[in-house]
């Protein structure tokens, strides 16, 4: 008796660990689902390489679109995705001081006739066309050998930290949609700052 | 004053500032929604504008929401007229605010609705799709160029292949083609421009595909409007190494088809674009026509504040002036009115009030002249040792003066306003005369006489009473005035001074009589007692002595009767009390041993401001009138109190005399200090009668009645020094009276 007491015990235990396991995955996908259709920009690592006296920055971003992005771009509307670099010197008595700041712009807009993406670096003007936005987005998120500072330029006894982020532009847009961006959280895309200190 | 201006020229500047911005934003707002490039750009700080254009309206419309409701609910004047037309301004605003949202809503939403035609955006997807399938065909002639060149290619020698690829080139009429070995290297590259830069490498999507074993065609975009075929094929060169290679080849289209592709995809892109703008555009339009209305709304809400308020203004000032007037002030005058009705309304009440404030003046000044006269009668009624008492129609007391008062012994001054019976109850003086008056008034008897007999505590009171009846409206009366005097001690002087006079007769007429009467009859007994016979001796002898007795009885009485009528002067001196009273007392303890006399005084008790003699008397004549009434009672005693109190704010001596004896015969209590009434065998019957004489000569108070426990009581109250004679002198004007008379 009492031993089919502990079993009917255990069993309900196992059975509601497994509902609340189950729960768990639900709201796990749920939040994930819900992460997805806000999408977010996040910025995974980033370093800086000194060569041939100019600072390169290699980055690694991770760009996921949200719903009402992917719908816009899908309907012809060309998004601005801004990759913000700046460098900042550390001052001791004094609030840290902006010596340099690099603002890179890119175009994703996807075009109809060839059903194609494509990617415009507005800064260089070099463009490249992808046939999914997936790997348009992971080329979009592959920084490297971007020149950020000239050494030469930087005081050589301070210490410096580079900080990077990526955000959605809406500033560009007409002003009905621009105010329409302005209320919607799944236009406010942006990641949050990076930071590294500036190797010599 | 200045404060309130200050505030007044802010709100109204604030007012101003808020819908000039309004109007201003609106028109740009109006502009931006048509997407004018010019003002796109300041079109968020157009809508901040409008919306802090808004926000000032809302808190001056909750500002004026919130002092009419408060208004309201104080009751202030005008305020209920106020809401009413701002309710009815809101009504007539809101309604038409109402029908215009509605329909702009409903054909902003339908008129954007109607710009994306279906055929529209079908035409511009067959066009796409047209276009995909010709520029398809496209691709596929030039990936099979591609891959002819390779196969060509899969044959050459390394040596030859910067040759053959330019040549391939141009057969295949490519702008460019490269060919690229392992690890993404170029190992040939042919193009037709001459400034042409190195090709870059081969794109990730490139190589994946080659990896898949498959080719690669894609159309590409180089600038706006031109386009290109750019398309990739692996394939293994027949030499030494086996080696895979990829022939990469960018095909440029014939100009015509580009602008023809570009037209189309460019249209269809619009077209999309508008597609997905059209949500917002509603949306913007919708915020926009609602922010028009809303700020319209506030304006004409405010509006209709400032409209009822003046309107409001001159009926607030009117009612405030009514309330002035209202509650006395007649010099209030109302601002200076406008030519219209209620312009006129306010003349008209300041014309009122100029005549009533004339009015008032004469009113004024005759109720001066009434209330000196009134003064000037309640003097004399005052004076008047006569009491006089106005009363309402319904017996409530108008007025009564001093003399009433005093007279009645009730301060009926006190009792203004209230029913003359109600007061009178439980004081039985005022009771017998309300009886008696009210005898006469119920009767309706309009004018009556009558003296009235009161009788109480202190003895009773004789009234000369006389009432007329105030006329009154439709035979009503209005009220009634009864005037009454107290002539107890008039009578009771009256009667002294004839019981004076017979007393004075009595001692002349009987007392010379009497001596020749005894003379003669003790002459008879010396003459014929010896030579009569025993018998006839003794007769004589009894007759004689009889006779001689009886003529002394009566010359006594003569003599009680000289000193009834004979009133010496007064002579006031200060005696102590308490030895006078032991004196008297101790005298009659030794004479009457049968009779039991207990004296209660206070030795400590103040000097006595009297006729010491008189109170002497006074004394003598209470304590013989107990023994003499204890003649036939057994264990007969007599008690003699003597205090000092304050009795109605004036010192007084009390003596009090009670003894156990029969008491005074019921229905006589009244009657006792009238001379020869008696209810003892001896005495003449002037004991109580000259002791009453003796109080009153010092303005003092006597009361007789019989004890419960059984016997009599006399009690007496003397003024216990000249000052407080004088209070009861002042207390009782008929004694002053009585004591001018006597005097």
């Amino acid at each position: 008796m009492l031993k089919r007491f502990y079993d009917n015990r255990f069993r309900l235990l196992g059975q509601g660990l497994l509902l609340a396991a189950a729960c768990g995955l639900h709201m796990v996908a749920a939040a994930q689902d819900q992460l997805q259709r806000e999408g977010y920009f996040e910025v995974r690592s980033g370093s800086t390489a000194l060569v041939n006296g100019v600072h390169l920055l290699d980055a690694r971003l991770q760009l996921v679109l949200s719903s009402e992005a992917l719908e816009a771009l899908n309907s012809g509307v060309p998004l601005t995705i801004e990759l913000q670099v700046q460098v900042i010197r550390e001052r001791r008595f004094y609030p840290d001081a902006l010596d340099a700041e690099l603002t890179v712009t890119y175009v994703l807009e996807y075009r109809p006739l060839s059903q194609r993406y494509f990617v415009r670096n507005v800064n260089s003007g070099d463009q490249d066309s992808f046939a999914t936005l997936y790997s348009a987005l992971n080329n979009l998120g592959r920084i490297q050998g971007l020149p950020v500072v000239d050494d030469a330029l930087l005081t050589s006894d301070r210490d410096y930290r580079v900080r990077i982020r990526a955000m959605l532009q809406t500033e560009q847009y007409p002003a009905p949609l621009r105010m329409l961006f302005f209320w919607r959280s799944q236009w406010q895309l942006q990641s949050e700052w990076f930071e590294w200190f500036l190797e010599r | 004053m200045v404060p309130r201006a200050i505030k007044r020229a802010f709100y109204a500047l604030l007012t101003a500032t808020g819908v000039g911005l309004s109007v201003v934003a609106l028109f740009l707002l109006s502009r931006t929604a048509q997407n004018s490039e010019e003002f796109g750009r300041l079109h968020d700080i157009i809508l901040l504008i409008n919306i802090a254009g808004a926000f000032v309206l809302f808190v001056l419309f909750i500002g004026n929401v919130t002092k009419l409701i408060k208004d309201y609910r104080l009751s202030v004047p005008g305020a209920k007229l106020k809401a009413r037309i701002v309710a009815m301004f809101v009504f007539l605003a809101l309604a038409p605010l109402i029908i215009v949202f509605y329909f702009s809503t409903q054909f902003i939403n339908k008129g954007i609705d109607t710009w994306f035609n279906v055929d529209v955006e079908e035409g511009l997807d067959n066009a796409l799709s047209l276009s995909r399938a010709a520029l398809e065909m496209q691709k596929r002639q030039h990936l099979y160029s591609t891959q002819q060149v390779a196969q060509r290619l899969s044959q050459v020698s390394d040596r030859q292949l910067v040759f053959e690829l330019s040549m391939l080139r141009r057969e295949s009429g490519a702008r460019e083609m490269t060919l690229y070995g392992s690890n993404n290297t170029i190992l040939a590259t042919s193009t037709d421009s001459a400034s042409a830069t190195l090709p870059s490498p081969l794109t990730d999507e490139v190589v994946l595909t080659m990896q898949q074993d498959r080719p690669f065609v894609s159309l590409e975009s180089i600038e706006n409007g031109v386009y290109e075929i750019r398309t990739a094929v692996a394939f293994r060169h027949s030499g030494r190494t086996q080696q895979i290679r990829v022939v990469q080849a960018h095909f440029p289209m014939t100009e015509r088809l580009s602008r023809m592709a570009n037209s189309v995809e460019t249209s269809y892109q619009e077209y999309q674009q508008l597609l997905f703008l059209r949500e917002p555009l509603k949306s913007n339009f919708t915020i926009t026509l609602s922010v028009v209305l809303m700020l319209s709304l506030l304006a004409a809400i405010y509006g209709a504040f400032i409209l009822s308020r003046r309107l409001v203004a001159p009926i607030q000032d009117l009612v405030a002036g009514t309330r002035a007037v209202a509650a006395g002030d007649f010099d209030t005058r109302l601002p200076a009115p406008t030519r219209d009705e209620i312009g006129f309304l306010i003349q008209s009440f300041n014309d009122m009030t100029q005549r009533l404030a004339a009015a008032r003046r004469e009113a004024s000044l005759s109720q001066a002249l009434v209330e000196a006269e009134r003064a000037n009668l309640e003097v004399i009624l005052a004076r008047l040792s006569t009491g006089v008492l106005a009363l309402e129609s319904d017996l409530r007391i108008r007025n009564a003066n001093q003399a009433s008062s005093g007279i009645l012994g009730v301060d009926l001054a006190n009792f203004a306003g209230d029913p003359l019976p109600e007061v009178a109850r439980g004081k039985p003086l005022l009771e017998q005369f309300v009886d008696v008056a009210c005898v006469h008034l119920d009767a309706g008897e309009t004018e009556w006489r009558e003296q009235i007999v009161l009788r109480g505590e202190v003895g009773r009171r004789v009234l000369t009473c006389a009432c007329t009846t105030l006329p009154g409206d439709d035979d009503n009366p209005a009220g009634y005035v009864i005037v009454f005097d107290d002539i107890t001690a008039l009578l009771q002087a009256q009667r002294d001074a004839a019981w004076g006079e017979v007393a004075r007769r009595l001692a002349h007429e009987i007392k010379n009589p009497l001596t020749p009467i005894q003379l003669s009859a003790e002459r008879m007994r010396r003459k014929y007692l010896g030579v009569m016979s025993e018998d006839d001796a003794q007769v004589l002898d009894r007759a004689t002595h009889t006779i001689v007795q009886q003529v002394e009885a009566m010359k006594e009485m003569v003599n009680a009767f000289s000193d009834y009528a004979r009133a010496p002067d007064m002579e006031i001196g200060c005696f102590d009390m308490d030895k006078l009273v032991h004196e008297v007392v101790d005298l009659y303890r030794a004479q009457e041993r049968d009779v039991k006399i207990v004296l209660t005084s206070d030795p400590s008790m103040p000097e006595v401001e009297a006729d010491v003699g008189r109170v002497r008397q006074i004394l003598h004549n209470l304590i013989r009138n107990s023994i003499e009434a204890l003649d036939n009672t057994e264990d007969g005693e007599i008690e003699v109190h003597v205090s000092v109190a304050e009795i109605g704010g004036i010192n007084m001596m009390q003596v009090k005399v009670e003894d156990n004896g029969p008491g005074f015969k019921p229905g006589s209590v009244s009657q006792v200090f009238d001379p020869y009434v008696t209810t003892k065998t001896k005495g003449t019957g002037l004991g109580l009668a000259i002791v009453k004489k003796l109080v009153e000569e010092h303005a003092g108070t006597i009361r007789a009645d019989n004890r419960k426990q059984g016997g009599a009581m006399v009690s007496i109250r003397l003024p216990l020094n000249e000052a407080a004679r004088e209070a009861m002198i002042a207390k009782a004007p008929g004694r002053a009276e009585q004591r001018r008379e006597l005097a």
